[in-house]
């Protein structure tokens, strides 16, 4: 062999070196790929590497009483146990999502921190959606023949709100990862990371997205889940509402939220609402409202009694802190100054007939919160045609609030 | 004894980057090589109690398995049946940013090259770029060191050839 061609190769197997050490998966392939091994262990895998750990960070550890690591062991394995088990501890965790199937039904949302009042610091507002400007004609109307243009308001309802304070609540933004154990909890793979999505997984039967938070409109980070192939019709005895819960509960789906179930037939569907609820002590329970004051929660549309789609809140662990909230005189006031006075005379007048304590969510950056908020709707008629006009308005207390 | 050995994650972090680069010198696309590198770390998880470490390097065991998973992958699927899902797959792969930012890597086309290879010559080289000593690649593939030294000097100018032939 010729030295040109020692060198030619010698720079061949430099290229090849390159090109092996600058050959390596996507971003994020790692963490994918670890969280699909770690749904793979074994319990008894996991109590090992638990106790391999515990044992390694005794060796590093500086020298400690013998009464102090026996009671660090009993203590950590007491744990090890209780997470290994499946078992929840209310509070107190730092994990942002709440995704074990054996979560147990509770009043109110998932577990998370309980905070002292107002910890949250000062809150942003909800808002009903914005409407566009042709909205200011009264033909114009938003879903469900809300109407959202100028109108001179009255209020001939009767609001009573006899709590003083409501809890608001807090989630994290949940990360890829999280996302990613979403999907293993489903028993779905990771097929890839859609653009405005958290990821897309899928089973044999049927595929999942999940995303984040949408800021407008206000939406919390949500799944939806559409079979790949026809499922088998589900068996239940009460109807529809029944038929989406089993549905919900064989994917560990099911809400440990407290909702109220609204199916809407038509034709050979139905689409079962699960409305979400947030509980208030002294108060009871208030519905969840998207931007449009309607209520939403957890939805499975069927044919006959076989699901074709479902779509709801990703589950993920809720904070609280309590706030204080507006009277219900405050709350009117502000309903009526919510429109001011119009001068054109085509301003058609609104008597807000009704009220109700809700949940509104207030998407927030990397935190992001349902709120109280008090919800006045009233209908009226123009040229025939029916509206209904809603106001929102804050219940956290002014001083609490930001914007 | 469980402490002599590495924990797992440690070695799975340690060769994941190596492993890839193996498996996608040998397969036409990168998703082929994501699902095979990720058979190849759920068979190590499963076998890991088993491994022993006085018996064999971390990396030539896992190489082992990687290789096994690649060879798997072309029994079941076939040469013509991958090409056929590649030419398909192409149009997903050059939406996929991250598919693209593979693609415009400095040393692709070197590693299609490699790929194009007779299997011996390729898994010869690819195993020695991907950092086993050669003991360890004659190990692999059933020879001996100095066999594996030349059957991985007979491919890099088998290489070289090919390079220069398509005028690399």
């Amino acid at each position: 062999m010729s030295d040109s061609e020692d060198l030619e190769l010698q720079a061949l197997q430099r290229q090849l070196d390159d090109a092996f050490e600058t050959t390596r998966p996507r971003p994020g392939f790692e963490d994918e790929l670890w969280t699909r091994i770690q749904a793979h262990r074994p319990a008894s895998t996991r109590l090992r590497d638990a106790w391999m750990g515990l044992i390694q960070g005794i060796r590093e550890a500086p020298a400690v009483p013998m009464g102090a690591v026996a009671v660090l062991l009993v203590v950590v394995l007491g744990v090890s146990v209780v997470t290994l088990s499946g078992v929840h501890i209310g509070g107190g965790s730092g994990t942002t999502a709440s995704l074990s199937s054996g979560d147990q039904q509770q009043f109110g949302p998932e577990a998370g921190r309980n905070g002292p009042p107002g910890a949250f610091g000062r809150l942003p507002s909800p808002v009903l959606n914005p409407v566009p400007d042709k909205a200011t004609q009264p033909t114009m109307a938003v879903p469900s023949s809300a109407y959202a243009g100028p109108v001179t308001l009255t209020w001939t309802g009767k609001l009573d709100l006899k709590v003083t304070s409501a809890p608001v609540f807090r989630y994290s933004e949940p990360s890829t990862n999280a996302a990613d154990q979403f999907g293993a909890s489903l028993g779905a793979i990771l097929r890839f990371r859609p653009t405005g999505y958290l990821g897309a997984y899928e089973t044999t039967d049927f595929s999942v997205l999940v995303r984040g938070s949408v800021q407008s409109p206000a939406r919390e980070p949500s799944f939806i889940l559409v079979p790949i192939r026809a499922l088998a019709p589900i068996d239940a005895a009460g109807g529809p509402t029944d038929v989406a819960v089993v549905f919900l509960a064989q994917h560990s789906l099911a809400p440990t939220w407290q909702y109220t179930a609204e199916p809407t037939p038509s034709g050979d569907q139905t689409q079962v609402l699960l409305q979400r609820q947030f509980a208030v002590a002294g108060y009871g329970y208030a519905h969840l409202v998207d931007g449009s004051g309607e209520r939403y929660g957890v939805e499975v549309d069927l044919r006959g009694n076989t699901p074709t789609q479902a779509t709801g809140p990703l589950p993920l662990s809720l904070d609280t802190a309590s706030y204080p909230i507006i009277t219900a005189d405050e709350a009117v006031r502000s309903a009526l100054a919510s429109s001011p006075p119009v001068a054109a005379s085509p301003a058609p007048s609104v008597a807000l007939t009704t009220a109700e304590l809700v949940y509104a969510l207030v998407v927030a950056g990397d935190h992001s919160f349902y709120e109280p908020a008090i919800l006045f709707s009233g209908s009226f008629t123009v040229d025939g045609k029916t509206y209904v006009k809603r106001v929102l308005v804050p219940a956290v207390d002014p001083s609490q609030r930001s914007s | 004894m469980l402490a002599d050995r590495p924990l797992f994650e440690d070695l799975y972090r340690a060769y994941l980057g190596r492993i890839y680069a193996y498996v996608r010198a040998q397969v036409s696309s990168s998703a082929d090589a994501e699902d095979i590198t990720a058979q190849v770390f759920m068979n190590a998880y499963q076998a890991y109690a088993r491994f022993e470490a006085r018996n064999t390097t971390p990396a030539a065991w896992l190489f082992r398995i990687a290789r096994n998973a690649t060879l798997d992958h072309f029994r079941a699927h076939g040469r013509r049946e991958r090409l056929r899902r590649t030419i398909e797959h192409q149009p997903m792969a050059e939406v996929d940013p991250s598919g693209m930012a593979e693609e415009r890597i400095l040393y692709r086309a070197l590693l299609e090259r490699v790929g194009q290879l007779p299997e011996r010559q390729r898994d010869a080289i690819s195993l020695r770029h991907s950092g086993l000593s050669f003991e360890e690649v004659g190990m692999l593939m059933k020879c001996s060191e100095d066999a594996a030294k030349m059957l991985y000097h007979r491919a890099v100018k088998g290489l070289r050839e090919a390079v220069e032939k398509e005028g690399g």
